[in-house]
């Protein structure tokens, strides 16, 4: 007894320390892809100069501070913010809109429908806006379209004037990610049991009344995670401004990311305030998921 | 256990060995060399490569397609460490300034180990930094204006009626040929201010002051650019896409009657093989009204740099071949691209007829042309000025008061200036 607890080690022991000898790796490689440079670049966001001899910023904020004063910044932060507004309830509402539609047992070819909508989430995002671009472009489909049905007269510039261009970028988004978030409704909608449903309908109740009574109650965890997601997803958006509209016309269509990547990689190189930009991002992400999550989550 | 031990060790000795087989890579007799255009810049590289084999054939030089963006995200990303990097990178005239001031580390310093004689003044001092010089010329970016002659026939016009002119008579030809073709004259893409850059040098313009502050604000020459370009847009002559494959294709599809841009662009019109002898050039028209005002002017072209830490020698004496008058005479007649070594006016194939451009002995004309273009001031912020004033050009074409969306130009510039 006494000696195998001395130097040797109890079984449990020995399993424990093999099972934290096998969570190492993982550990260390998260410590060194993940937090390291999280770490990093928060050091730098208060760093400033040529990006291979950084010092200090003094005052050690000043990054921060001409953010306050940046005029591009701002507009980005606005764009960002009217994607947000306008798309994400959108896309949320058509997302729900379709899952019930699938949804319905009597529904023939399902299978069909659901790859159609979900389809374009397996597109690649560079690859997606490059088409939309073409498609919008002045002699592209969209126009000729329109001209050949006459609801226009003359070819509309889409993708050159800031309201359409941001419309542009809204119904790019839509297209790409409505399938997305429907896959997890319906997938939701699935562990309903069907009994409830055949139980409301006796008792008289119709289309509307179980949606909103039974289906969206029933769905509101998942629905506040795809509202993170999306939320999420919109404020670090680039690829769409960057490939479809090149931030165009006039910095109208720019968001906060590829204004990022513009500071580092198009202007002259700046790493410290493109880091402290990335940290806007991170608090605004963390905040508004946070009000989500105290708005949606009222479970006790 | 043991065998997860020996295991993990085996794994840290194959890293180890391959940090190694990095860290060596110096004089190794091999250069590798980054560009991008393949009927310009790869196709001068490849021929340059052949000629400097035939007398050195055990030095391999490979030769590799990368974007002007994609080149200049790499040396970023690379920071200061060129182990990434190949021994020689193309870089863009204005991007020279911003890069050497930012990565030293990556970018050689060739004053002393490179004869610079005989290279055009102006092109040259592009690539000086402080005093010291950090890149090898390459081309010229001379101005041309080359037009589609089916069409301004069409229209009751010839070569000779854009010729020394200024931009109120190219606007009075450019509504008559609207009115007669349909067609718009020019084409380019919003936004990317080529055309008003090109317009604003035409005229010794610059975005900046000769101390390197912004000069946007009340720069009554921009101004007056940036109105005559607006105005040319608003009527329907200047056509604005969104996209440089769509400006490629509005030349190739013959949707408008001409460009005006660097003669790089003629190695693009060549190719178009089935508007052979539709074509010829000219000069740009001249600002009105503006001091200093010329008929020429620069728009692009790209200079060799020699990356530290790599083999150097090898390099600097393979770009000697950008010293050679016979390499320039070779490339010529396939890529366009106008030497400024000046020596190389002087080669059999600068002074021929074109076929294509109906006889008209073009690169002698463009060489000519270069000689009357305006010095130009530049600085590490050219694109962010650049990229500002391409917002102020697009508001004011909506309906912004120019004035003010220069005051608001010059701010921006100013502010990043001020990090």
């Amino acid at each position: 007894m006494r000696q195998s607890s001395g130097r040797k080690l109890t079984m449990h022991k020995k399993q424990q320390l093999i099972g934290w000898f096998f969570l190492i790796p993982a550990t260390a490689l998260i410590f060194w892809l993940s937090f390291y440079p999280m770490i990093r670049a928060l050091m730098i966001s208060f760093q400033g100069g040529r990006p291979t001899a950084l010092q200090w910023s003094d005052p050690l904020t000043r990054n921060y501070q001409f953010l306050m004063k940046d005029t591009v910044f701002k507009t980005s932060l606005k764009n960002t913010f009217t994607y947000l507004i306008i798309q994400v309830p959108i896309m949320l509402v058509l997302a729900m809109i379709f899952a019930t539609l699938l949804n319905d047992h009597q529904l023939k070819f399902k299978g069909v429908f659901r790859t159609c909508i979900f389809l374009p989430c397996a597109t690649a995002l560079v690859a997606y806006s490059l088409i939309f671009r073409t498609m919008f472009a002045y002699d592209g489909m969209i126009n000729s379209v329109l001209m050949k049905i006459g609801i226009l007269n003359e070819p509309i510039n889409w993708l050159n004037n800031p309201g359409t261009a941001k419309a542009v970028i809204i119904i790019a988004l839509i297209w790409r990610w409505t399938g997305y978030n429907m896959i997890f409704y319906l997938s939701s909608m699935q562990s309903i049991d069907y009994a409830i449903y055949e139980a409301a309908r006796i008792d008289g109740a119709g289309a509307a009344t179980q949606l909103f009574k039974i289906t969206i109650p029933l769905l509101k965890p998942i629905i506040l995670v795809t509202a993170i997601m999306s939320t999420n997803g919109t404020l670090q958006l680039f690829d769409e401004s960057v490939n479809l509209t090149k931030g165009g016309p006039a910095n109208a269509t720019i968001t906060m990311s590829h204004y990022i990547y513009n500071t580092m990689f198009q202007n002259n190189p700046n790493f410290g305030y493109a880091a402290a930009m990335s940290f806007v991002i991170l608090i605004l992400v963390a905040v508004l998921s946070a009000i989500q999550m105290k708005v949606g989550d009222k479970r006790e | 256990m043991k065998k997860l031990i020996s295991m993990l060790l085996a794994l840290v000795l194959v890293l180890g060995c391959a940090a190694f087989a990095e860290a060596g890579e110096q004089a190794d007799g091999k250069l590798t060399i980054w560009c991008w255009d393949k009927t310009f810049n790869i196709a001068a590289m490849e021929k340059a490569k052949e000629m400097y084999q035939a007398d050195h054939p055990d030095v391999e030089i490979d030769i590799e397609e990368v974007l002007s963006e994609d080149i200049e995200s790499r040396v970023i990303a690379s920071n200061g460490d060129t182990s990434t990097l190949p021994d020689i990178l193309l870089v863009q005239d204005h991007s020279i300034q911003k890069f050497v001031t930012n990565y030293p580390e990556v970018y050689h310093d060739i004053t002393d180990e490179f004869d610079f004689s005989d290279f055009m003044p102006a092109k040259l001092g592009l690539s000086v930094v402080d005093g010291r010089n950090y890149g090898v010329p390459f081309d010229s970016g001379t101005v041309v204006a080359a037009w589609r002659t089916d069409y301004l026939e069409q229209a009751g016009y010839t070569v000779a009626d854009l010729t020394d002119i200024d931009w109120d008579r190219f606007l009075e030809i450019g509504r008559d040929v609207k009115e007669k073709t349909g067609m718009p004259m020019l084409s380019g893409q919003a936004g990317a201010v080529d055309t008003v850059l090109i317009m604003l040098q035409s005229c010794g313009g610059s975005m900046f002051n000769e101390d390197g502050t912004a000069n946007l604000a009340g720069n009554e020459k921009l101004k007056a650019v940036i109105d005559t370009y607006n105005t040319m847009v608003a009527e329907g002559i200047f056509i604005e896409v969104n996209s440089w494959d769509e400006y490629i294709g509005t030349l190739s599809n013959g949707s408008v009657v001409g460009t005006i841009n660097g003669c790089w662009i003629l190695s693009t019109i060549m190719s178009l093989a089935d508007q052979a002898g539709k074509w010829d050039i000219t000069n740009m028209p001249a600002m009105v009204g503006v001091d200093g005002a010329t008929n020429y002017s620069n728009n692009g072209g790209s200079t060799w740099a020699v990356v530290n830490n790599k083999d150097i020698d090898l390099a600097l004496d393979f770009l000697q071949m950008y010293r050679n008058v016979d390499f320039y005479d070779a490339i010529l007649p396939a890529t366009s691209a106008i030497a400024t070594f000046t020596p190389a006016k002087d080669a059999p194939n600068y002074t021929a007829a074109s076929d294509f451009f109906n006889g008209t002995p073009i690169f002698a004309t463009i060489v000519e042309f270069g000689d009357s273009v305006p010095a130009e001031v530049t600085s590490p912020f050219y694109y962010d000025a650049r990229g500002n004033v391409g917002t102020a050009v697009t508001n004011a074409l909506n309906g912004g008061d120019l004035d003010s969306e220069l005051q608001t130009a010059q701010d921006t510039t100013e502010f990043t200036m001020g990090f």
